[in-house]
């Protein structure tokens, strides 16, 4: 069940991802429409959070390309923003909430420019979107794992972009962080925003999203939840029905197949 | 000694001049750049390119035949940066990791470096010698020109730093999210890992090779102690090594048979223990502090709670409790009892004197408190969380510390505000008559 779009803003053509000669996803191919929030759902190892590091070009693909708003991602950065999954960092780093957050800011004023009044502003803005303002001056490494992730998020506000990709914003959150999250995702998508975020959770996903991407290794499925979540689908996704891709990803690996 | 530290810190030797300066420029820079490959877990990428750029430098002077401080500096970077190099290939294209891919670079360049070096000082080429004061270094022997070469690098160094300060704060901390707003990652990482290279190759002149990755990261770690924000520890670690290096250079002036380098790593090292041991909130004095006042703070909750549980027993609140009594309950110390009973008289908590006590209403009312929450926590315990009532008496005994008004009230809307305990013990509440 793969859902086609007609004015899509993010277009996955074909892409094929491999670590170490050994390929991960297979042949993705999809799109999306824009104003969604969109759930990629898929069990451990399926390839999701490698899916949206190859759309945002942190891996490069075997084969396939990706265009959001039909271009490549080069062309329209400033439009395009990422959350890396929290524990890819060490929180013990030398900064402040406020800190982490300007970093948004970067890509706006680039080498030659510095953080003026209004980065700070639009920086204290995107901490108030995520119940983070009174901690902006807080050094990081104090703050709960779920004020860690809203920071992050807040930073990608900052970017003031159209299109979101999140990696597991809900993994090992408190239940304000979860609710803060969820109210943002809502807020942003009726502001026309797309959010689309890596969820590993089965129970939750039918209340976070709009749409789903259900992935395992391989596309299975994607569109509105009401198509997509059926236990047919949902069985194909977390039900092993992939050891021919995985044994041809092994033996792919010990061979060193010229890539 | 103090004939000599007046005659040096009176700079009325030109030489002293060029090696104060000199010394305290290679410090501050070192350092500066060491903060950047501490915060990003490189500390001993910068010891491998510390051995790594012995046999740069003899292979320079071999091939030029003096010793220009200019060609000896360009030998130890290219060195340095082939190090880099090899320890990158290795890692990518071998199953060996990053650990034995730096040891085996270290060693190998290192080694090369003192066959050179042992074969230069056979050769007896008069220029030779003061080569070795490579190895441990000679802060002592910057004189006239070498100081204009080391003291550019350096401030090109500082200079670097500042003018990069976003970009390299931003690959340290995420080089993910760098990449993924579109910024070169890799070449900045170049940019750094030529700093770093460069920050050794002028370092060995105040601490030689072999010690040079502690002038690296020391001073990065003992600022660490005292600040959350990067640009103070920045500032900290090079004043660190500033200071350090100084220190070396006077012990070397003083005392000229004496190597720097050693010198110059004592001294940081006193002071990164200072730092380790004396740093407000992240120095161990000052957790050991908040832990024993932590400690103090449930013993004084003890007593007042085992004051309330005897009342509780006699109904009697008008009658003083000595603490030999106190003792035949609990398995304590007679002096810390009376301690924690001075201080609880201090905050009103109980009154008294010396053997014999009784609460006040604001300790009544505390003791209650804390018998509440055990009480409430080994219900939820044995209700909520089904665990046996036998077992459940350890964690609440820790719990009724812990727990916080709020998280209170939340306890006891859970439960329905009930009654009893599960050993059938009434929960008291404020609001009931005590």
């Amino acid at each position: 069940m793969i859902k086609r779009v007609d004015n899509s803003i993010l277009e996955v053509h074909d892409l094929t991802v491999s670590y170490h000669n050994k390929p991960v996803l297979w042949n993705i191919d999809f799109d999306l429409p824009s104003g969604i929030v969109a759930g990629i759902i898929g069990p451990n190892g399926a390839g999701k959070s490698t899916l949206i590091k190859s759309i945002m070009g942190l891996i490069s693909p075997d084969q396939g390309y990706t265009k959001i708003f039909g271009q490549p991602l080069n062309e329209i950065r400033s439009r395009v923003s990422y959350v890396p999954q929290r524990e890819s960092v060490d929180w013990d780093f030398p900064a402040s909430a406020m800190d982490v957050v300007l970093m948004g800011r970067y890509s706006e004023r680039g080498f030659w420019g510095r953080y003026n009044d209004e980065d700070r502003k639009i920086a204290k803005q995107s901490l108030e979107q995520v119940d983070m303002l009174p901690f902006a001056n807080r050094q990081i490494s104090q703050l709960s794992g779920g004020q860690q992730q809203r920071v992050f998020l807040a930073r990608a506000l900052a970017q003031q972009a159209d299109i979101y990709f999140m990696d597991e914003p809900f993994a090992g959150v408190d239940a304000a962080t979860e609710a803060s999250i969820l109210n943002l995702l809502r807020e942003m998508s009726h502001s026309g925003k797309t959010m689309i975020v890596v969820h590993h959770d089965l129970q939750s996903a039918y209340d976070y999203f709009d749409w789903m991407i259900l992935l395992n290794r391989r596309l299975i499925a994607v569109g509105p939840k009401a198509d997509v979540f059926t236990d047919e689908l949902i069985q194909e996704t977390y039900g092993g029905n992939l050891s021919i891709l995985a044994t041809l990803g092994n033996i792919m690996q010990q061979k060193d197949y010229p890539k | 000694m103090l004939r000599s530290f007046i005659e040096f810190f009176s700079f009325s030797d030109p030489n002293v001049v060029y090696v104060v300066v000199g010394t305290l420029l290679i410090g501050a820079s070192s350092s500066i750049v060491g903060c950047f490959t501490v915060l990003r877990k490189r500390s001993l990428v910068g010891d491998a390119i510390a051995h790594a750029v012995l046999p740069g430098v003899c292979l320079a002077f071999l091939l030029h035949g003096e010793k220009d401080p200019l060609i000896l500096l360009l030998g130890a970077f290219i060195s340095g940066w082939i190090s880099i190099i090899v320890i990158d290939l290795i890692v990518e294209n071998t199953r060996i990791k990053t650990d034995a891919a730096l040891g085996i670079v270290l060693s190998v360049f290192f080694g090369l470096g003192i066959l050179l070096l042992t074969h230069i000082q056979k050769t007896g080429n008069a220029s030779q010698s003061g080569l070795d004061s490579f190895l441990f270094g000679k802060a002592a022997s910057i004189v006239g020109a070498d100081l204009y070469t080391f003291g550019a690098v350096a401030v090109l160094l500082m200079v670097a730093v500042f003018a990069f300060f976003r970009e390299f704060t931003l690959i340290s901390f995420d080089p993910n999210y760098a990449q993924s707003i579109g910024m070169p990652v890799k070449w900045y990482q170049l940019v750094l890992s030529s700093l770093t290279v460069l920050a050794v190759t002028v370092g060995i002149q105040a601490v030689g090779v072999v010690l040079m990755a502690a002038l690296l990261i020391t001073p990065a770690v003992a600022a660490r102690f005292w600040t959350h924000r990067l640009w103070l520890m920045i500032v900290l670690a090079a004043l660190i090594g500033a200071i350090a290096n100084v220190s070396g250079a006077f012990i070397s002036y003083a005392a000229p048979r004496m190597p720097t380098g050693p010198w110059i790593i004592v001294v940081l090292t006193f002071l990164a223990m200072f730092s380790m041991f004396f740093a407000p909130q992240r120095g161990f004095l000052s957790k050991w502090r908040k832990a024993r006042s932590s400690k103090a703070r449930i013993f004084e909750e003890n007593v007042l709670k085992l004051l309330y549980q005897l009342e509780e027993k006699d109904g009697n609140k008008k009658v003083d409790r000595s603490i030999q009594e106190m003792l035949k309950r609990r398995d304590w110390k007679h002096s810390e009892v009376k301690a924690a009973l001075k201080r609880l008289d201090r905050r009103a908590l109980v009154t008294g004197q010396s053997e014999n006590w009784r609460l006040s209403q604001e300790g009544r009312m505390e003791g209650q408190r804390i018998v509440r929450i055990h009480r409430l926590w080994e219900l939820y315990l044995t209700t909520v969380m089904k665990v046996a009532p036998d077992h459940v008496h350890e964690t609440a005994e820790v719990m009724e510390h812990i727990i916080n008004p709020p998280l209170e009230k939340k306890l006891m809307r859970l439960l329905n505000k009930p009654e009893r305990d599960p050993h059938d013990s009434p929960i008291p509440y404020a609001e009931d008559d005590i």
